[in-house]
């Protein structure tokens, strides 16, 4: 980014080509939009080239970067004002995963159908900080730096989203077997 | 320690950060996991619900990550040309006088007073000028006659009005269309890229910016108008459209403009955002610099 920065642009490509796929992940699944998902996206890494000058040697590119895309979500849910999810989670999955365990993994359909429920149920902080923390690996100082809270905040807000998952997902379940 | 306490420390446990080198539990925290572990190796009930614990964050780490469509990386790449394009104006104080005496133009007359009520009034217009050719209420009395003539004029005159007005509102039924998002982004950079785009193109840029429901699409409208800030009537259309536009992002980057611009038409709208509280912080000192600029 520093070299965006001081002028080369075409920097800006392989930043693009490292982080937007992750990006895109994170924001389908907090909004569970896939057309504002990519939309965010693209105003996400546009912002970053208009406003290059501005970056600081001083913070986390990811972090700077998770910071633009809260800011896209949350005009994405003010001006939706919809359910932050969508009602069919098959809708997630129009475009295969090409993991290569995907194939391999013992999770059913109806485990991963049960678990976007879950997540669609959470309230938005915590559906937020639960897909920082597990889903794009970042470290607690950076979830930190995202969601400006302390380090220690954002252990206890990513740790209560995990128990309060799994109170869901078990409700969920328990409803499916009755 | 009983089973509640011990299963509110399952969370700490199962994540790896916090029982790894990243960081380290320190004090309390280190007594806590011990009491858990020992609770844990105790209790089957609790045994039972930590394993399952895991396996819901386990089955978590396996949902799919949905992959973007390739239109996403096309309309990046189709972007990034657009920024480098050499073409891109740098606006200075010395291109743009501070005084804008001139008399506003027809254009900048119906962007200012008549676009809230934009397709109303073709609608209207449009009917007008219909039924005045179909069944004139004057018979024709030839062109030679002043009267015929100045009649003529008149229509012909309305007539291009209609035309520039229908041209708006065809465009913003387009966008009523709910063509895909992408679609309406790939045409605006590709105008953004004409070196010379006529004045249909700017039009259809000023009417993205106006009334296209994706901030993107508005962002990057307003990105190609900025080789045309020169032009009256498109500073007349963004000092228009911010006054409707929601968005901060958009909102910040149209001040952006109108302060590059160094427009004084745009005082009176800034001015006010400046003093609302219902504007947004980045917004408000975003259009309190701008006037400091002035």
């Amino acid at each position: 980014m520093l070299a965006v920065r001081d002028g080369e642009l075409d920097a800006l490509g392989a930043l693009f080509e490292r982080h937007h796929r992750p990006l895109f992940g994170f924001l389908v699944k907090f909004t569970g939009d896939r057309t504002a998902a990519e939309d965010i996206v693209q105003t996400v890494f546009q912002r970053m080239l208009k406003y290059r000058h501005t970056y600081r040697t001083d913070g986390s590119f990811t972090a700077w970067m998770y910071h633009l895309a809260r800011h896209g979500a949350a005009d994405h849910f003010r001006r939706a004002n919809t359910a932050p999810y969508p009602t069919d989670p098959a809708d997630l999955h129009e475009h295969p995963d090409d993991r290569p365990h995907a194939a391999q993994s013992a999770t059913t359909h109806d485990d991963h159908a049960l678990l976007h429920a879950a997540l669609a149920r959470l309230e938005r902080k915590d559906r937020e900080v639960l897909l920082l923390s597990r889903f794009q690996e970042l470290s607690f100082a950076e979830i930190a730096a995202i969601l400006e809270c302390s380090v220690g905040a954002a252990k206890v807000r990513a740790h209560r989203a995990m128990q309060q998952l799994r109170h869901v997902y078990v409700q969920l379940e328990r409803r499916e077997l009755t | 320690m009983n089973c509640q306490n011990a299963r509110d420390t399952f969370a700490e446990l199962l994540d790896r950060r916090t029982t790894g080198t990243e960081v380290a539990p320190v004090g309390g925290h280190i007594a806590a996991h011990a009491e858990a572990r020992a609770h844990l190796a105790n209790c089957p009930d609790c045994q039972r619900e930590f394993a399952a614990f895991r396996a819901t964050l386990d089955a978590l780490d396996t949902l799919p990550i949905p992959a973007p469509s390739p239109a996403l990386r096309e309309n990046f790449f189709t972007m990034l040309a657009a920024e480098k394009r050499p073409a891109a104006v740098e606006l200075t104080r010395s291109d743009h006088p501070g005084n804008r005496s001139a008399a506003p133009t027809l254009g900048v007359r119906i962007w200012r007073w008549a676009w809230p009520a934009l397709a109303g009034c073709a609608l209207g217009v449009l009917g007008f000028v219909l039924g005045r050719t179909s069944h004139p209420l004057v018979a024709p009395a030839g062109p030679s006659t002043p009267d015929a003539l100045a009649m003529q004029q008149q229509i012909t005159q309305l007539q291009q009005q209609v035309a520039k007005m229908g041209t708006l509102v065809s465009y913003s039924l387009l966008q009523q269309q709910q063509r895909p998002a992408n679609d309406r982004l790939r045409l605006v950079l590709t105008s953004a890229m004409l070196e010379h785009p006529g004045d249909k193109v700017i039009n259809d840029l000023i009417s993205s910016l106006a009334f296209d429901p994706s901030p993107n699409v508005r962002l990057s409208a307003l990105d190609a108008l900025y080789p045309h800030a020169e032009q009256e009537v498109v500073r007349a259309s963004v000092v228009a459209s911010l006054g409707r536009e929601q968005n901060p992002l958009v909102q910040m980057s149209m001040i952006d403009f109108l302060a590059a611009a160094n427009d004084v038409e745009a005082k009176p709208a800034l001015e006010k955002i400046s003093a609302s509280a219902n504007a947004d912080d980045n917004v408000r000192n975003a259009a309190r610099r701008a006037l400091t600029q002035f």
